[in-house]
């Protein structure tokens, strides 16, 4: 039986690696490749240095990728809130439900995933223009909350199926309102659901090429149409120094979340 | 517990405040404006560095840039039928005759140029107006093959098995397989033969991809010769990478941008103010210079030695083709392509 | 009791039924009405685009093809996820959160820059290749870029934390004594496995799966860039149609095939879960 667990060890461990190795080896590639001394994105670099960094926070050199940089988030916040929003709702509605109507319902909410995005840009353009709406940053908001929203709605809806039925059973039976048992009962045991559904819809947004071609206009440039012009033509370092400075942003914002949540903890206690 | 939840309602009200305040600082819109489709990368750099600020002292008009590749304007244009997301294209020869085709463009009126005069013959007609040229030819790395000489040794070997290859979804592809193909007996019609003689050395082409992905495919050494043209090898070169540019023994190809007023833009006088500027001797002399690498069409520019050329008139000596031919076969060749090459 | 709690829950599926209607439903439409167009400019109504796509056999083993690109990668992203998901399942909570960012890491770089990262690996001059011929593992530069077998990596590592994300937070729930009790009652690590962590974990996992599958077939950038021309899905053919030669009606046709295979995908992926489900139970 020992060896048996030992098998189990290696096995997993092995495939777990790997697993990691897959993970982190391409975004060490391109880090490392954001360092180069070079005037164009080569692996391996030749030399280390912070000039690409530099020149991404000129704010007069790369103005407009910053201009696009401030877009693109702006459309993610909102595209994040809007899915996270509608998502969560559809998930408690279709939670623990079985019938022909909620599986219809379901495939439904999962069909913008599936529809290919190229498509769908095209169509979108086509029926706003139709409805006499210019391209804006606003259309493209509506366009990512579409194509993220089943991200959001799929994490949730796995999250809402560990719920226990008894224990919302009991709530409403001791008199606790709706709203009090989502709060109390619900919420908690979905919130990493919902967290993770969230950070899906942000980052599904931030990095949409195909909607943002379609739907962006003259004043609503997007960050990646413009890195993927600076890498087709130019190999522009700048490309990889995004990611450096994305990664960087999200590892202070855990780091600060853990800080703060370690905090509340010992002021609740 | 009361601590943790005013915190939170902090805040989301300064993220709301925050998004708020991005929604409202926006510059307003300044009296004369265009709103021109370019190609993202290198020409909306240069067309920022150059265009902009030259139309902007001349006519007082502001340029504003959407970035879309040529296929992708057609598409927009189309799917917005009526209401132009953009004032002016600027088009490869492809597209530019799907635009004709379908009912894109304004009638060209080029007496409203003041800078015509200036362009060799043939560059301005009922569409639009020509305002660079692009020159297509193989590049190579000298560091790591021989210097090849004509379209038929990119199918030989040592090249063949480091060839980088597109298909038919770009100009530049497009009239290099033609090329290939004439060689071959082929014809602008014909492609054909490139067809039978790629079959024959398919499985030694080093890498057949996406032309997005050419410059890095041959950065990192994935294909070591390809077809492109002059102002993607300069570029690439002042950017380090070994790459030189031949001209074919059969004479390398020549095709023009064109910039048309999209149907039913309301900012018409504008877009030909902003056609001028472009086509001016001192944007188009900037706009040659490195790391822009245009090739000129104003006569009075002074060509660059880098260039393919001495003069304009040379031009007339490179190879073109008749679009109006070509587009209609190019789905039947795309699908063909598909095909071939899958595995 | 539970008759006054459910009248209200459905109708909060109401704001995202709404909004898809108005923003999807009609977009969705429009493409099939656009399909049922004989001519590539819109004017002749009829069925000659779907009987050219569907009479070509090259379209049944594209359709083939990307089908089976999302089932390996699939195979492969839970093969290699699901382990990831154990040692995060047995890790304390500062590894959990060291985790948890590494999974996240793929979607922190841009599309664009990742397929860079990928021809950096595969290549023949790639990392991949110089592991192999400094290991004396294979004599010449094997061929990974522009194969199905190196767009699957490839995509295992962009989808990844499409299958982590859901299953990890379903994980992060289960009640660890199960586990225990498992081996305190002397079953091997591998049958608690089989017959508790797996069982517990399945929602995530299918969730997980069907992102995967979805997000993998209709993955147009990484698949034209790291596949190239070589491999012919059905996104390119959509993208050569819409924005090359832009004959739509055919484009139409070809995404509204996709949404079909890949919508069948999905539901079997879905209806595999609820019975496994069931037997679990």
């Amino acid at each position: 039986m020992r060896a048996k667990d030992l098998s189990y060890s290696v096995v997993i461990g092995l495939l777990a690696g790997l697993g990691f190795l897959i993970l982190i080896g391409p975004v060490v590639i391109v880090l490392l490749t954001s360092f180069t001394q070079g005037r164009s994105i080569r692996f391996p670099p030749s030399g280390l240095s912070l000039q690409w960094y530099q020149l991404l926070f000129d704010s007069v050199r790369s103005s407009q990728i910053h201009r696009a940089a401030l877009n693109s988030l702006e459309v993610a916040v909102v595209a994040m809130v809007g899915a996270t929003v509608l998502a969560t709702l559809a998930s408690v509605a279709l939670a623990r439900r079985s019938g022909t109507w909620v599986r219809a319902l379901d495939t439904f909410f999962m069909s913008p995933l599936i529809l290919p995005m190229l498509a769908f840009g095209l169509a979108a353009l086509m029926y706003f223009t139709f409805m006499g709406f210019r391209p804006s940053l606003a259309l493209i908001a509506i366009g990512h909350v579409v194509v993220v929203a089943p991200l959001a709605l799929r994490t949730t809806s796995a999250s809402m199926s560990q719920l226990d039925p008894a224990l919302l059973e009991s709530s409403a039976s001791l008199g606790a309102s709706w709203l009090y048992t989502f709060r109390r009962v619900t919420l908690p045991v979905i919130a990493p659901g919902i967290a993770a559904g969230a950070f899906l819809a942000f980052v599904g947004s931030l990095d949409n090429v195909p909607i943002s071609l379609f739907l962006a206009g003259p004043r609503s440039d997007m960050l990646p149409i413009r890195m993927w012009g600076m890498m087709e033509s130019t190999l522009d370092v700048r490309v990889a120094a995004v990611s450096g400075v994305l990664i960087a942003t999200v590892l202070v914002l855990m780091l600060v979340m853990e800080r703060v949540v370690g905090l509340t903890r010992r002021l609740r206690d | 517990m009361t601590h943790a939840r005013f915190t939170r309602r902090q805040f989301l009200a300064a993220a709301a405040a925050t998004a708020g305040a991005l929604a409202i600082g926006r510059p307003a819109r300044a009296k004369g404006s265009v709103t021109a489709a370019m190609y993202p990368g290198t020409w909306e750099e240069a067309f920022r560095a150059h265009v902009v600020p030259a139309l902007k002292s001349a006519h007082d008009v502001d340029l504003e840039m959407t970035p879309l590749f040529a296929v992708d304007q057609i598409a927009k244009a189309q799917a917005a039928r009526g209401a132009p997301p953009f004032d002016a294209f600027v088009l490869d020869p492809g597209p530019r005759v799907t635009g004709i085709d379908r009912g894109l463009f304004e009638k060209f009126e080029a007496r409203r140029l003041k800078n015509v005069g200036r362009l060799p013959a043939g560059m301005v007609d009922d569409w639009g107006v020509t305002v660079a040229a692009q020159v297509v030819g193989i590049g190579y790395n000298p560091k790591k093959l021989p210097r090849p000489k004509s379209w038929t040794d990119l199918l030989k070997d040592p090249w063949v098995s480091r060839l980088g290859m597109t298909g038919f979804q770009t100009t530049y592809g497009t009239v290099s397989i033609i090329e290939i193909a004439k060689q071959f007996g082929g014809s602008e019609t014909n492609v054909e033969p490139f067809f039978v003689e790629i079959k024959k050395v398919l499985s030694k082409v080093a890498a057949i991809g996406a032309p997005a992905s050419m410059p890095a495919l041959f950065q990192q050494g994935q294909c070591d010769i390809t077809y492109t043209n002059t102002q993607t090898v300069a570029t690439l070169r002042g950017r380090d990478v070994d790459i030189e540019f031949v001209k074919p023994e059969s004479g390398a190809v020549a095709f023009f941008t064109t910039m048309h007023v999209a149907k039913g833009s309301r900012e018409g006088e504008n877009a030909y103010k902003y056609f001028d500027t472009v086509i001016s001797a001192p944007v188009q002399s900037a706009l040659m210079q490195p790391p822009n690498n245009f090739i000129p069409v104003n006569r009075d520019v002074k060509l660059a030695a880098a260039l393919p050329m001495a003069s304009l008139d040379e031009m007339a000596k490179f190879v073109r083709h008749d679009w109006s031919k070509i587009n209609p076969l190019r789905a039947a060749w795309i699908e063909r392509f598909n095909k071939e090459v899958a595995k | 009791m539970t008759v006054r709690v459910r009248p209200a829950e459905w109708q909060l599926a109401l704001p995202l039924a709404l909004a898809y209607a108005a923003f999807f439903l009609v977009p969705l439409l429009l493409l099939i009405g656009v399909s049922a167009f004989d001519d590539e400019k819109i004017t002749t109504l009829g069925f000659a685009q779907w009987r050219r796509f569907l009479a070509d056999p090259f379209t049944w083993k594209v359709i083939v093809d990307t089908v089976k690109l999302g089932g390996l990668t699939v195979a492969a992203t839970a093969l290699v996820g699901y382990p990831v998901a154990l040692v995060y399942l047995g890790a304390g909570p500062r590894w959990q959160r060291v985790i948890l960012f590494v999974v996240i890491l793929p979607l922190l770089t841009s599309v664009v820059v990742r397929t860079f990262a990928w021809i950096v690996i595969l290549g023949r001059e790639g990392v991949i290749n110089q592991a192999l011929l400094w290991l004396g593992l294979a004599p010449a530069p094997l061929r990974l870029l522009q194969t199905e077998h190196g767009l699957v990596m490839a995509l295992t590592q962009i989808e990844m934390p499409l299958l982590l994300l859901p299953l990890l937070s379903v994980m992060s729930r289960m009640d660890p004594s199960l586990r225990d009790a498992s081996a305190a009652l002397g079953a091997s690590k591998w049958r608690t496995l089989v017959r508790v962590t797996l069982p517990l974990s399945l929602p995530g996992l299918v969730a997980g799966c069907m992102l995967v599958f979805a997000s993998s077939t209709t993955a147009f950038i990484s698949q034209f860039v790291i596949g190239g021309n070589r491999l012919v899905y059905l996104p390119l053919l959509i993208w050569q149609q819409s924005l090359v030669v832009y004959n739509w009606p055919l484009a139409s046709v070809a995404a509204l095939t996709l949404l079909v295979s890949v919508g069948l995908g999905v539901t079997a992926i879905a209806a595999v879960g609820r019975r496994s489900r069931a037997y679990a139970v």
